[in-house]
């Protein structure tokens, strides 16, 4: 690209004069700066934005870009791509999120259990072979019509 | 015996990274305090003068080909070229590659061999049915 270096992010700012200046460069505020943990994951010195989703942003001011909900020179959350409108959304919910957890498992789990102990102990209505009628079907089956059929009963007195 | 004071609506809300707190509910929004006041004067400031950068170069009677952003190229960089240079082997970084680089590949070299050794048992002892057919 053809920042110069001074506008491309480096390293870790260490001194209080590297933080002001990085400030600087992302066009924040140095109060609202704050870069990534320097735990050795790559982050440099890349500002540590809040985690909210593009649909949390108001969507009447006119963005200079206004599907993507961002201004020329905003600093860009380092997940930009995944907080678009099209994907995750963080904007409240109407209910909190830990009852929606909890109203979820507790009807999946119910769900589960119930399905689980219908395979354990499956429970059928009761059965028994078809009855054909005209002594089982004996003529049909082949029987000689000359001959006396036998007599089929499929009761007990 | 008393449980202490009920929880507020915004603690009743309980926001974590999945959803975040209305702004009803956030304390910060009924705070009218001058130094929240001059923060907000200064970050509309550096909006300020960054929109009027960006509609100078946009009504430019002759406009540049592209108006590159530069938090954009900015976001990219930093993403892709800058990641080397400031990675640093520490406890958790060498942990965690270790678990998402090398485990799955370890696991599924351990998964299809046995499950090869297996069938290779199988077809020794001639338990295994091997159909000469294509479906």
């Amino acid at each position: 690209s053809e920042l110069p270096k001074e506008l491309l992010p480096g390293p870790y700012p260490r001194t209080p004069e590297e933080r002001a200046a990085a400030a600087k460069k992302y066009n924040m505020r140095v109060e609202d700066y704050e870069p990534y943990p320097d735990e050795g994951f790559g982050y440099g010195d890349y500002p540590k934005l809040p985690n909210r989703s593009l649909h949390e942003r108001d969507p009447w001011y006119q963005w200079d870009q206004q599907d993507m909900r961002h201004n020329w020179g905003q600093p860009m959350h380092w997940n930009f791509d995944m907080y678009i409108r099209n994907r995750v959304d963080t904007s409240p919910t109407p209910v909190p999120w830990h009852t929606m957890r909890k109203h979820f498992l507790v009807f999946l789990s119910t769900m589960l259990i119930m399905f689980g102990l219908g395979q354990i102990y499956p429970s059928y209505m009761p059965v028994g072979p078809k009855q054909y009628p005209f002594n089982d079907l004996y003529l049909e089956k082949g029987g000689d019509p000359n001959k006396e059929p036998p007599v089929v009963t499929h009761y007990e007195i | 015996m008393a449980s202490g004071p009920p929880p507020t609506a915004a603690e009743a809300y309980r926001p974590n990274k999945y959803v975040s707190l209305p702004a009803e509910l956030d304390p910060d929004t009924y705070d009218a305090s001058p130094e929240k006041r001059r923060a907000e004067a200064e970050r509309l400031a550096i909006r300020a003068r960054l929109k009027r950068q960006y509609q100078l170069q946009l009504n430019n009677p002759n406009p540049p080909a592209i108006i590159e952003d530069p938090a954009l190229l900015r976001w990219a960089y930093a993403r892709t070229q800058n990641i080397y240079p400031n990675f640093r082997p520490t406890p958790k970084t060498s942990f965690l590659g270790a678990l998402f680089a090398i485990g799955p590949l370890l696991f599924w070299i351990g998964v299809f061999k046995a499950e090869r050794d297996h069938k290779e048992k199988l077809i020794q002892e001639g338990k295994y049915k091997r159909p000469f057919s294509m479906f």
